[in-house]
């Protein structure tokens, strides 16, 4: 591949404004701010599948602005270019939005698993495998995801996987101190149930597996939800002092008083405010306790906080995303996170590991199934993924 | 772990905010404002000495007390009186009777004018007449005629006329107190983290703003002085101004008289394109398209010739960006240094706690920690880019703008 542009199929559900492909894919067509100039990847995008094509479809706007970028109507086909064997030399794989239905539980059916199927049988067919970018979990189904990370073991190709949280700004802009001993930590963000809560929890495995021997696997989780949640604050079964750290962290904190743009909320007052509020609760198999709380309606934003050893208060910031909620228009937390899979594509190396996604992806099914399970404490032996983090920090700071 | 870090992380964990005093009796503080409604400078402000900030990842209650509040106009949503009554402080009929809370004597130990917001008139040159200069006058009168002065602190720039912003700071020197101004662009975080390095030398320099005159043109001439004042030299003055509007602006682009690659550095630091981004959500080179003009149908340029020959150039293209972003050549460093100076969301604005923390900081040690020549001469600056306007956009020597001043060696703006 030296000296030659790397070639791209991007296989997608929706392709509307503000879908995580027209996030992706348009960074790869049109550029994107990075780096204080205007990037245009060294490597072409020349196939695109799309799932669903509604009225508000972007895709035969961007192909025929683009006409080197062509949709095809399978996967298959997008892979090889029409030519019945693997044509392109990476594949960015977006299952995120689109009508697809929900399990008992609640959880979106999103096709990565079968969009990821369809990508590997084609690998098999020509004996050759090339990188694949997984947006977001792996799968909403546990079992699918594992073999999604199994079958890229078994078949050695370059898989990443994730969150833009874990690649973008931090307001500040600091990182967990690498081989830090950490003994909570906790993340306040907003957003649903097998949704935002997979960012929340991105958000606390991208700055805990830094931590002293790196992960070590979850052994247990559990969710708490409404009037179970107030009743676990009250019980301290998470750290108040983090909650404050991590409040005072973010920049969207309702205000709990008329007549003020910013105050602090008593716990009344956060209690009156957060909207059936979620906390998943687990604990990490060397023992670190990690707390992820979706507080629909006195945040929405992400904020970090951790106690960690040495240091006389807790370490905290915000993983900061502009979201184009009427007051940016950009969702430029999608460039660090295209700029890491370019890296990828470009060297056949993840900038970051996989297993972090695997594990996020577990927990996430796991707060779906405490919840479902009437809030009890799930045990997940399966979730005893252990590895080491990426030695470079891969956040947004340039 | 790389060097950094470990720095950042004392940082964090050290000295996580300026050592400011947190025992002793509290300083009393006198606020002069225009109005105080919500949303209003003041308030945004002077809560932040009333009910605390978020600072550095805790709630930080300043050990301030505000005792006095004069307001010049109660619109309706004025909350001075409910304010006063929940905090225990009076709202006071006179600027004088505010910083003498009622008595003879000065009473306070710091002054806060806040006159941004109100209902006032605007002159030729589209300014605000807001009475900052008047505020200041009543003030310091006190200062005088009792022989003692405190810090004050005032909010934006000094004045609408460079006469009564110089008239303001000569004042400050005289009586010998600490004065601090200016708005939250200059200490609120960067995206990402750039500072100048001091005694740089700056090739060219340009800055892209967004809203109106006046009330915005001056963030991000400030803004963008913040970043020049750190040059080779130290900070000399403003030689000339002008000021253009329209297909001018684009020909003078075309004529290189302002930088399309420090632009394209500069928009590739925004999160708010419009255009196209605001129809489908798309990424854009705007300068590599060349849609600007087609985008932006009354750019302001303000050229900007320092005594020392370096120039830099502010965009206000309000319908082609909506934040402040900021694009500079360094001789002897490759490329382009660029940056977004980040103003945090409404209602919160947390960009104006990182300013609550430099007035407390003032407050508590008697010490500005930055020069308020540097709002002086922004607030010339302005004018006179405003006289030049009205004069047929004419490039207008400022020989009254010999400003000299040395910027702080420490970087002011927010990384904590």
């Amino acid at each position: 591949m030296a000296g030659t542009r790397p070639k791209l199929a991007a296989i997608t559900t929706v392709y509307r404004k503000y879908s995580h492909t027209q996030h992706i894919v348009d960074r790869y067509v049109e550029g994107y701010g990075w780096n204080g100039t205007h990037h245009h990847p060294e490597m072409d995008l020349i196939s695109l599948y799309v799932d669903q094509v509604g009225p508000d479809d972007l895709s035969r706007d961007r192909a025929a602005r683009f006409p080197t970028m062509k949709i095809y109507p399978t996967i298959a086909e997008a892979l090889t270019s029409g030519t019945g064997k693997l044509a392109v030399d990476g594949v960015v794989l977006v299952g995120e939005h689109g009508d697809y239905p929900k399990t008992p539980k609640g959880q979106v059916q999103y096709p990565r698993y079968r969009f990821f199927e369809e990508i590997v049988s084609v690998f098999r067919s020509s004996g050759r495998s090339v990188p694949v970018f997984n947006d977001k979990h792996l799968s909403w189904n546990w079992e699918w995801a594992r073999k999604m990370y199994d079958t890229s073991k078994e078949m050695g190709f370059a898989f990443m996987a994730g969150s833009s949280l874990a690649v973008t700004w931090r307001i500040p802009s600091v990182e967990f101190p690498s081989g830090a001993k950490v003994r909570e930590a906790l993340c306040i963000c907003y957003g649903g149930v097998d949704s935002y809560d997979f960012h929340g929890l991105e958000t606390l495995q991208c700055m805990v597996e830094r931590r002293n021997g790196g992960e070590t696997g979850v052994k247990w989780l559990q969710a708490y939800r409404g009037d179970k949640f107030w009743d676990a604050y009250r019980d301290n079964v998470w750290p108040h002092d983090l909650m404050t750290a991590a409040l005072c962290r973010s920049h969207t904190l309702k205000p709990a008083r008329v007549g003020f743009n910013d105050i602090f909320p008593t716990a009344d007052e956060m209690r009156r405010i957060a909207k059936d509020p979620v906390a998943y609760r687990y604990e990490h198999a060397d023992g670190l306790k990690c707390t992820m709380l979706l507080m629909n309606g006195l945040v929405s934003d992400f904020n970090f906080a951790a106690s960690i050893d040495g240091m006389s208060k807790p370490f905290s910031t915000q993983m900061y995303l502009p979201m184009p909620d009427g007051r940016t228009t950009l969702a430029n937390f999608f460039s660090p996170l295209s700029y890491n899979m370019e890296k990828m594509f470009l060297t056949g190396k993840p900038t970051y590991p996989v297993e972090r996604t695997l594990l996020t992806t577990g927990l996430t099914a796991a707060g779906v199934d405490s919840l479902y399970a009437g809030q009890t404490r799930i045990e997940t032996p399966h979730l005893a993924i252990r590895y080491q983090p990426a030695a470079a920090s891969t956040f947004w700071r340039t | 772990m790389p060097r950094n870090l470990t720095r950042r992380t004392f940082l964090q964990t050290a000295a996580a905010a300026p050592l400011l005093a947190q025992s002793g009796q509290p300083k009393r503080l006198a606020i002069i404002a225009t109005i105080f409604r919500l949303q209003s400078h003041a308030q945004h402000i002077g809560d932040r000495f009333i009910v605390g900030y978020p600072f550095a990842g805790e709630w930080h209650k300043p050990n301030t007390q505000v005792v006095s509040l004069y307001v010049d106009q109660k619109p309706a949503g004025d909350l001075s009186e409910e304010r006063a009554k929940q905090f225990g402080f009076k709202v006071y009929p006179t600027v004088a009777e505010a910083v003498c809370c009622g008595g003879s004597k000065l009473a306070v130990d710091a002054v806060l004018i806040i006159g941004e917001h109100g209902e006032y008139p605007t002159n030729e040159k589209g300014q605000i007449l807001y009475p900052r200069y008047e505020f200041f006058e009543q003030v310091t009168k006190v200062f005088e005629s009792e022989g003692r002065s405190v810090p004050v602190y005032n909010d934006k720039h000094l004045s609408y006329s460079f006469e009564k912003a110089r008239t303001m700071r000569d004042t400050s020197r005289k009586l010998k107190f600490p004065m601090l101004a200016g708005s939250s662009l200059p200490v609120t975080w960067r995206l990402p983290e750039l500072e100048l390095p001091l005694g740089c030398q700056i090739e060219d320099a340009l800055m892209v703003g967004s809203g109106g005159s006046d009330p915005m043109d001056f963030h991000a001439l400030e803004a963008m002085q913040c970043m020049l004042e750190r040059r080779k030299g130290g900070e000399r003055g403003v030689k000339s101004v002008q000021l253009i509007e329209g297909d001018a602006v684009w020909q003078a682009g075309e004529q290189g008289r302002w930088s399309k690659e420090l632009l394209r550095s500069a928009l590739s630091r925004s999160d708010n394109l419009k255009g196209a981004s605001v129809t489908d959500g798309r990424t854009q080179d705007m300068v590599g398209t060349g849609v600007l003009p087609q985008i932006v149908k009354n750019p302001w340029a303000y050229f900007i010739e320092y005594r020392d020959g370096v120039k830099a150039t502010l965009l206000m293209l309000t319908a082609a960006v909506g934040d402040f972003t900021f694009a500079a050549k360094i001789a002897g460093k490759p490329g382009i240094q660029s940056t977004q100076f980040f103003l945090s969301p409404d209602p919160n604005v947390t960009y104006s706690a990182c300013l609550a923390n430099k007035i407390e900081q003032m407050i508590q040690t008697g010490v500005a920690p930055y020069p308020v020549e540097r709002t002086l001469l922004v607030s010339g600056i302005l004018e006179s880019c405003l006289d030049s306007r009205i004069k047929g956009h004419a490039r207008l020597e400022t020989p009254h703008l010999a400003v000299a001043y040395q910027a702080p060696h420490e970087s002011q703006y927010c990384r904590i």
